[in-house]
This record gives C-alpha cells, structure tokens and sequence, in this order.
C-alpha cells in the first residue's frame, strides 16, 4: 500500500493539483439540510467543498454515463443516409467520490467494457477521469440511516478502483495511491511520509466506521441465496410490486443501473441526433412491443425482475459484482418503502413464515416434547 | 462491425431497391450497403440473426434477417406496426437508411446436421424461419427429413407464396399449408397449424428431430402442446423470441429476461430454455 499524510489544512490542495494538471475537477457541496450535489469546482466556489457530507442522491455515475447522451447525428442527404458520432472525451476528476458510488463505476466498467461487445461512449468517457474516493467515516454526515455498504461488501472505504483514496484521521488525511496517476500526486510537498502508526489509526478510524451503520440489512447475502434459487414466494412479490408507485425513481438514483432507451429528435432541416436516455425497468413501456404486446404485465412482474437483476447469483457472475452497492439510495427516495433494504427485509420475513408454518404442521413426537 | 475499435451503435449507409408486397401491410425490402466492405462484414450471418434498421427522422427497430446465408440478396420483410415500420414503408426505391449487424446465437444450424428438420410457423412467424428453410434445401445432403408446416388466417395471408410453391415442388422437402378460415380460391387443409400434423399420409418422426417453432403466442402455445404429445422433448424444440430492443448489443437492458439478455444470449433459445426464462412468449 502506497500510503501518505495530508495535513487537514493542505487536503482540498488536492483539488488544486488536479485542477493544475488539467483536470476539471468536481466535488459535492452541500446546501440546506440534506440537500447535497456534486458540482464543478471553480475558483470561487473552491473553499467550499465539503469533504464530509450525506452522499448526494443524484450519482455521480452521470460523470460517465451521462442522463441524455448523443450517440450521432443522422442526416438524410438528398435521399442518402449519413451517420456520425463523435464520442465525448473528458479529463474529469471527482473529488470525494463515495466508495458505494465507486464500486457503481467498478461495475459499469464490467457491464460496458466487458463481453462481446464494448461502449465506445462510455469508454470514451471513462478513460479520462481521476477518481479521489473519499471514505465515510463521519456517523453524522458521511453514514445515512440508510447506508448498507458494509453489508454490499462495498464500504465504508473501497478497496480498490480509485486513483487516490483519503481517509480522515482528525489531524490529518491517510492518502492512498491505488494507480500509478495517483502515485505521482505524492512528489508534491503536500503529502508527507506516513508511518506505521498511521496505518494502525486508518485501522481504527475504519473500524469504528463499520460500528456506526444503523440500517440492518445483514441478510443482504441471504436474499441473494433466495433470489437465486427461486425460492421466493410469488405473494410477496406481489406484495413488493403493490406498493410500487412506478415512478423509475429507484433506478434514477442507482449508481449501478444501466438501462437506456434511445430516441431520434430533430435539431434541423433533415437532420436528427440520436440520444440515449435512462431508462426505468419500473416504468410500464419498458418492455412494451410495437403493436402492443408487452410480455411483463402485472407491476410485481417487473419490481421480481429488477431485484433478480441486481441479486441473481447468475448476473453477480456475469459481471463479477453485484449490481447492488449498498448506497441506500433507493431506500431513502422510494415513496412506497420498498428500496433494496426493505425488499430484503420482506423477503427474509416471507422465508422466515414459510419455514414457520413447515415447523408449525402437526408432528407427533415433536408436540409430546413440548 | 464487431472490432474492438468500432462504434457498435453507428448504422452503416443501405439504399433500398426495390420492394415486393408480401401480405396486407407486410411488405419486403431489398437493399444493399453503399460500401461493399460493409457487406461482406455482414455477410457472415447465421439463419435467426437479427440486425437493426433505421430510418432517417423515425428512429431504429430490430428486425430479423429473412434470406439464407447461402443467398446474395440481401432483404428484410417488415409488418406495419408502429413508428418506425412506418416510415420504412414509405420509402422508395432508391431511398437510403441504415442497417447494423448482425446481432444474436443464430440458429445452430452445424450441430442439427443429420438430424431431421420440422419447421412449423404460423403468420408472419414464418419470416426468421425462411432463412433456416432456404439454408437447409441449400445444404440438403448434410440434413434428413425437411417438412415444413405453415398457417395463415386465411388465404391472402399466406406469406412467400412463390417460394413456398417452389419447395412445395421441390425434391426432398415436404411442405404443407394451412389456414384458419378458407375462401374460393382456397381448397387446401382448414384448420390450425398443429392440425396439419394429422393429415392423412403426414408423419412426423421425433426420435432424431428438432422442431423449429415461430409464429403468434397463442399459436405457439398448441404447437409446443401437440409437439410435447408427440414426444419431442424440450431440448429439441426451437424457437427465436421478439423483445422490445434499443441496442442489439446486450446494453440498454429492455431484452432482458430471467438470467437472458435475448439480443445477445437469444434470440434462439430451446423451449427447454424459454420455459425457465419465466415470462410470457
């Protein structure tokens, strides 16, 4: 581990470096109450980026799979058809990416980059960003109520998949280079010798993170036993995809959803982009035919299919991660209570009575004990 | 168009050259790349590959490749059914759009070789199956038995008329048509496609057989049925499926069912398969 200190003071001069090394560099703000987002930083608004601070609702994934992207412009030339595309290059740098949000990218580069066939967007972008991951280790503003990193296997600090990772120490940051890129930083003045002692801190500074995680979802890896093996009653997916208001929120707000639909819109006479658009597995169209035919009909259809997507032991292969990182996110916008730690929760209590009324049918021998 | 460099979302330039009016608001399209370099990228298809069409100012569908492999012209056959087959069918000869793959399994024509072939397609089902049929007559020694069962509602809407008359002549193949309801022109079988397995004179062996199945829903319900009666196991019956599709690459996730991504894991899948993937046809 290539590990150095940062004086409290001297920490955002990280943001400078970045910033001299070409890097337009964004960073979360916060603005009132529970009311954070990441911003470009500029100059004016430098001395105010927060280091500790509620994960904003609005991922940082759109730093690399952008909300509405243009994948070409079409034009019909005198009855010919013209396509070009010109993939956007970035030199981004994101300052205090959570390590949640980072395992998200972790598995968009898998889902993207990986098999057959290669996002040259989402490459394009990808290639030219800097991630500084910061680890949550304030119980008031870093760890949410709804917060279930530890059990996603993602936080409170990553492990690896950032350049440069600062975890606080009171006085001073813990800075730990996870690619050469993050390496370099260390020739700079700002970051001075750590020693063994400094290690042992991280340690305990991670350690009492972990204790103070409120939301009990330690039957995260159970629910991916279930899902997997199908075992899950199909009452309680319909009790799941009843309090679905179908509003798409939760994939909004998922640092590891990668669904997208595509739409040709107008900019000129003959001329069209092609855009690519999130999209929502919740919402009705989604799987809708032309003519009509749409093969997931009924809401709890399609809540089963997202939480299989996100749980299935088969996609935790495919992509070698789970499409689930534990930010909470969809726990806190869901206006019907059913983010993935409430879903784990349903389905733990819908196994747990199943397995009751087994125990609970006459037995014999089992009633003389009692 | 498969390179690790390539745009796989960026269509290639075709002109359409000509069209053949199939059936009511079912029409085919025959086209060619402007490049030749795109076409032989393309030309390596497989029977039951798909590919993605746009068209200027509507948007891009997947639409299945009707010819075989083994045949030069290229074309799609299309029905009128929303936005985008719209505005296909209102282009003329001469017009361009574009055209990207192909994409998806493809049938496993090589691992069928001497095994009997049962193709049985109801409507416009008969479209991703044409090309296996015209692959098959095409490498006729390298197969058994080739029967080939098709139903329309009626009459006027039988597809491929010419060239269903041609294997129906044809040496080797045995090909039987059907419709729900008959009109004077008519004095062929009435009935469903799966009554067509039990005309006089008609046996359908099963002991080295794979059936290949595509047509309605509810038409492929009874086949499957009637195929299962006759013993052909579910390994052995195939079928391709329709997805509402934006990128044919296994990204935009709307294909996606059970542990499939149809686009790039389909969309051929036995009904072994189909039946685990858990959703309706």
């Amino acid at each position: 581990m290539r590990a150095r200190l940062v004086a409290r003071d001297d920490v955002l001069r990280i943001v400078d470096l970045l910033r001299a090394r070409g890097y337009d560099v964004v960073a979360p703000f916060m603005g009132r109450g529970r009311d954070t987002w990441f911003d470009l930083v500029t100059d004016d608004n430098r001395s105010a980026v927060a280091l500790h601070v509620p994960n904003p609702y609005y991922p940082p994934k759109r730093y690399v799979l952008p909300h509405i992207e243009r994948l070409m412009v079409l034009r019909n030339v005198n009855g010919r058809f013209e396509a070009e595309a010109q993939p956007e290059t970035q030199r981004l740098a994101v300052f205090g990416i959570r390590s949640c949000d980072l395992a998200g990218i972790k598995h968009l580069d898998r889902f993207y980059l990986g098999r057959e066939y290669r996002d040259v967007y989402y490459e394009s972008l990808r290639r030219g960003m800097f991630l500084v991951n910061m680890a949550c280790t304030d119980p008031e503003q870093d760890i949410g109520p709804d917060c279930f990193c530890v059990c996603a296997d993602t936080g409170p600090a990553a492990r690896d998949g950032f350049d440069l990772q600062l975890v606080d120490l009171g006085d001073s940051f813990m800075a730990v280079a996870g690619t050469p890129q993050g390496e370099e930083l260390f020739s700079e003045p700002i970051f001075a010798r750590a020693h063994e002692s400094d290690l042992a801190r991280r340690r305990d500074v991670l350690a009492q993170a972990r204790r103070s995680f409120r939301a009990n979802t330690s039957w995260f890896t159970a629910a991916v036993r279930a899902v997997s093996t199908d075992s899950i009653p199909e009452k309680t997916w319909e009790e799941i995809g009843n309090r679905c208001l179908e509003c798409g929120g939760c994939t909004f707000v998922c640092p590891a959803c990668t669904c997208f639909t595509v739409t040709d819109r107008a900019i000129g006479p003959d001329t069209y982009e092609r855009v690519r658009v999130w999209d929502s597995c919740a919402l009705n169209g989604f799987t809708r035919m032309a003519g009509g035919f749409n093969p997931r009909r009924a809401v709890h259809d399609r809540r089963n299919r997202r939480f299989f997507r996100k749980l299935s032991h088969y996609f935790v292969q495919r992509e070698l991660s789970v499409a689930c990182v534990g930010c909470g996110r969809c726990a806190a916008v869901c206006h019907g209570d059913i983010g993935m730690p409430s879903v784990v929760e349903m389905i733990r209590r819908s196994l747990a009575e199943a397995s009751q009324s087994q125990v609970a049918k006459p037995q014999g021998p089992m009633r003389a004990y009692r | 168009m498969t390179g690790l460099d390539a745009n796989v979302y960026l269509p290639r330039p075709a002109i359409l050259d000509r069209v053949e009016d199939e059936i009511a608001d079912v029409r085919s399209f025959y086209w060619h790349f402007e490049d030749p370099a795109d076409d032989e990228r393309f030309a390596g298809f497989l029977p039951g590959q798909f590919a993605q069409v746009s068209v200027i100012g509507a948007g891009e569908f997947p639409a299945s490749l009707p010819p075989s492999p083994t045949e030069r012209e290229r074309f799609f056959t299309v029905r009128k059914v929303g936005s985008v087959t719209d505005a296909l069918h209102a282009l003329k000869p001469g017009d361009g759009f574009g055209v990207r793959g192909p994409y998806g399994n493809g049938f496993p024509m090589d691992a069928y070789e001497g095994m009997d072939l049962v193709f049985v397609a109801g409507g416009i089902g008969i479209i991703p199956l044409r090309s296996c049929i015209v692959y098959a007559m095409h490498h006729r020694q390298r197969y058994g038995r080739i029967q080939v069962f098709y139903g329309a509602r009626t009459p006027r809407e039988l597809m491929y008329r010419t060239a269903m008359d041609a294997w129906a002549a044809a040496e080797g193949v045995e090909c039987y048509r059907t419709v729900d309801r008959a009109d004077e022109t008519w004095d062929g079988p009435v009935g469903v496609v799966g009554s067509l397995f039990k005309l006089p004179g008609v046996t359908v062996p099963v002991g080295n057989t794979v059936a290949f199945v595509c047509g309605p829903p509810i038409m492929f319900r009874f086949v499957i049925k009637d195929l299962l009666a006759m013993g052909l196991p579910e390994g052995r019956i195939v079928s391709t499926l329709e997805r509402y599709m934006k990128c044919g690459v296994g990204k935009c996730g709307h294909c996606c069912i059970g542990v499939a991504y149809v686009c790039v894991d389909g969309p051929v899948f036995t009904y072994e398969q189909i039946r685990k993937l858990g959703e309706d046809i």
